[in-house]
């Protein structure tokens, strides 16, 4: 477990001890508003993705933000029992699951939380709803629907159609519509990216229709976007995933014009080697680099030149003063949200550059 | 925080997963070969604890034997975590700066003999006047750059500047020089035997000009796993850090010696087309720096064709083997870094749970 040297509400957000994962609460309410104020005039909400930040208490600030579903997703059963355990009462589980033990915990969480499932495949509706009317449980499911990405779902069509009937036919089980996750990559072109987008969400849509005239009814089209308010826009999706918005990092940046990054990596200088450089006591290991290196905040001149398990090294021209002094600071933004706090048991809270809290990042490395 | 406790004598194929497994035979091998490499040798491995982050496996090489006894320890939070797990000899191969973590490096010497790797004459001052005020004494090593051109002294001189402060101050001992070194790529043995005594001999260097003005060297440190072979031929070399060769990485796969000991395991949960399967280990748990695949072990004709956050893309060119629900094994292609996204370590023998154990330094980048 992370051992920081915790201080004072209060201290000042350059002598926190480092490494640390620091959010600035004043960028973090605001990237809420801005996101769910679409979302409370359009006929679609957002569902919180909450593995982005794994803290219960950032998704309580979502939910309350309005514009919600009233719930949130997650990638996985151990995910969905922490949110549910910190109150959190309607869980959408993206990912399929499959073995009998997790099928048996979702099922139980149902006593507590709201649970929906994406499902795509006949066996695993059947699954289900053995486990669902053998504990007694209702839980709602929707669709995978797999339109060409490499990822799980059903393909579009009839098979999306005889999956919907095995579910509306299942005990135990509510069929709620169709999920469409989308593996857009976002360093594409933002128009190719939107019209690719578009293209999916069609595609959904036209399902939607088909199983419609086959007499089900289809409450939920739900999906992901390159920009959150891109669904919040779009006629016939009723639930949009998203989750990085929240805390923002560099590699959304371009896709999410107008949010700030509310979530940095305060790292140390601990040795000045030569001229021109600096080693830093944060590395891959307290970046979680998996998505690309992190990115130095407001200083042009100093260059990450290489990041190793434990330390990241910093360079900068001949002739500029740095006056870098052993124990100074620099700030980070990280490549990505997920991958970042996923490494972190503490997020220290700050505002106007004052540590205000210090909040549990509850699902860092829960998988299971 | 994840606590995931299965029974003892559980089948893998029962447990839940991604979980993270260690073959304790395999780890055991891995011991021994240390143990056995270092037996005669007056050269001893001090295992770098930020591969394994779990005091019990540090306790296990230790007892296997060919260790000085310690372990290295990447940070003050690591070192707290291997002295509250029972380990009283830590060498931090790293620089501590700033007064909260010198004063908790102090405050750890009173447990524990503590050594930290230096490479500046300000910061040589300052752990001079905090272990002085708190009565204990921290063991110096100088830091020499070799070749990664990372922390330490860049010309020998520099050595031999610290090692007379560090000689002179009080609150600290002067042990002696300490380097790391790496080598790119899948080296062949004739290369890394020629490459690694190339490396350490700076080190060498500092430590001759240092005993010339009259200051013994009782620690030269240096290498990782992949010179364990080599440390012990070259002499002057007292200990080496190495870490990846207990649990290995496929990053590592050239030193044929070590078993591939730590695996993720995961369960494919959707089979969307054929030859293609979803599993439910992503690079949150597999790590995945900059792009880094994990390798599938123990299943013919599949291979791991990218990796999401919370799921892998299997395919292969045939019918796919794995079916949904069916378990598989990967290797992470950065094991250190894998490590440090577990809560437990699951060991494993003969396919059967043998014990769970807490990694209690997961997280310690402080």
């Amino acid at each position: 477990m992370e051992r920081p040297i915790l201080k004072p509400i209060g201290t000042l957000a350059e002598q926190l001890d480092t490494p640390a994962l620091v959010v600035d609460m004043d960028a973090l309410e605001s990237n809420i508003e801005k996101v769910h104020a679409a979302f409370r005039e359009s006929d679609a909400n957002i569902r919180p993705y909450v593995e982005s930040h794994r803290c219960p208490a950032i998704a309580h600030r979502q939910i309350a933000a309005g514009g919600t579903v009233g719930g949130i997703a997650v990638a996985s059963v151990g995910e969905a029992e922490v949110f549910a355990q910190n109150g959190i009462s309607d869980i959408l589980v993206i990912n399929e699951v499959v073995t009998a033990s997790k099928i048996n915990r979702l099922c139980a969480l149902a006593r507590q939380s709201v649970i929906t499932i994406a499902v795509d495949s006949t066996a695993n509706v059947h699954n289900f709803s053995e486990a669902a009317h053998r504990i007694g449980v209702k839980l709602n499911a929707v669709v995978d629907l797999n339109t060409g990405q490499e990822r799980s779902g059903v393909a579009p069509g009839q098979p999306a159609l005889d999956l919907a009937c095995s579910i509306v036919q299942a005990d135990g089980l509510n069929f709620s519509g169709l999920m469409n996750l989308g593996d857009e990559n976002l360093n594409d072109d933002a128009d190719e990216l939107s019209a690719r987008w578009r293209g999916r969400i069609q595609e959904t849509l036209n399902t939607k229709q088909l199983l419609e005239q086959n007499g089900i009814e289809v409450g939920a089209v739900c999906v992901n976007a390159p920009h959150p308010n891109l669904g919040a826009e779009t006629s016939g999706v009723t639930e949009v995933l998203s989750g990085a918005y929240a805390l923002m990092d560099h590699r959304h940046g371009a896709a999410l014009p107008g949010l700030e990054q509310a979530a940095k990596v305060l790292a140390s200088v601990t040795s000045l080697p030569e001229p021109c450089t600096a080693i830093l006591d944060t590395g891959r290991k307290a970046m979680g680099d998996d998505y690309g290196f992190p990115v130095i905040d407001d200083n042009d001149e100093l260059q990450i030149v290489s990041m190793s398990a434990e330390h990241g090294k910093l360079q900068w021209d001949e002739g500029q003063d740095m006056s870098l002094a052993l124990g100074d600071k620099i700030w980070f933004t990280p490549m990505d949200i997920g991958a970042c706090v996923n490494v972190y048991d503490y997020i220290q809270a700050v505002r106007d550059g004052k540590l205000e809290a210090i909040l549990s990042v509850a699902a860092r490395g829960i998988y299971r | 925080m994840e606590n995931y406790r299965p029974l003892i004598g559980t089948d893998i194929n029962d447990l839940e997963t991604p979980c993270l497994l260690i073959d304790m035979d395999l780890l055991e091998r891995n011991f021994q070969l240390i143990a056995d490499t270092y037996r005669d040798t007056e050269c001893k491995m001090r295992a770098h604890i930020k591969n394994l982050k779990s005091p019990i496996l540090a306790h296990m090489q230790i007892r296997a034997g060919g260790t000085v006894g310690g372990v290295c320890a990447a940070k003050v939070a690591e070192a707290e975590a291997m002295v509250e797990g029972g380990i009283d000899d830590i060498l931090i191969p790293n620089q501590v700066v700033t007064p909260d973590k010198v004063s908790r490096l102090c405050t750890l010497a009173k447990q524990a003999k503590m050594m930290v790797a230096a490479d500046n004459t300000d910061n040589l001052q300052a752990i001079s006047d905090t272990a002085s005020e708190m009565g204990v004494s921290i063991g110096v090593v100088i830091e020499v750059d070799t070749q990664m051109q990372r922390a330490g002294i860049r010309a020998v001189e520099q050595g031999v500047t610290l090692a007379k402060a560090a000689d002179s101050l009080p609150g600290i001992e002067f042990k002696g020089v300490m380097s790391h070194q790496t080598l790119p790529g899948m080296p062949d043995r004739e290369t890394r035997f020629i490459e690694g005594p190339r490396f350490i001999q700076k080190t060498l260097d500092v430590k001759e000009a240092i005993e010339a003005e009259g200051i013994p060297v009782e620690v030269v440190s240096a290498g990782e796993s992949w010179t364990y072979d080599i440390c012990p031929t070259i002499p002057g070399v007292t200990e080496v850090e190495g870490g990846t060769y207990a649990l290995m990485s496929h990053a590592y796969a050239y030193m044929e010696d070590f078993e591939f000991a730590g695996t993720v395991l995961g369960t494919v949960t959707s089979s969307p087309r054929p030859g293609l399967a979803i599993g439910d280990t992503g690079s949150r748990c597999l790590a995945s720096p900059s792009g880094v695949l994990p390798q599938i072990t123990g299943v013919d004709g599949v291979r791991v064709d990218s990796l999401g956050a919370n799921h892998i893309v299997l395919k292969s060119d045939g019918e796919m083997p794995l079916r949904v629900g069916e378990k598989f094994q990967l290797i992470s292609g950065q094991q250190d870094i894998m490590v440090n996204r577990w809560d437990q370590f699951i060991g494993v023998r003969n396919g059967k749970v043998e014990g769970v154990w807490d990694i209690t330094a997961r997280g310690c980048h402080n």
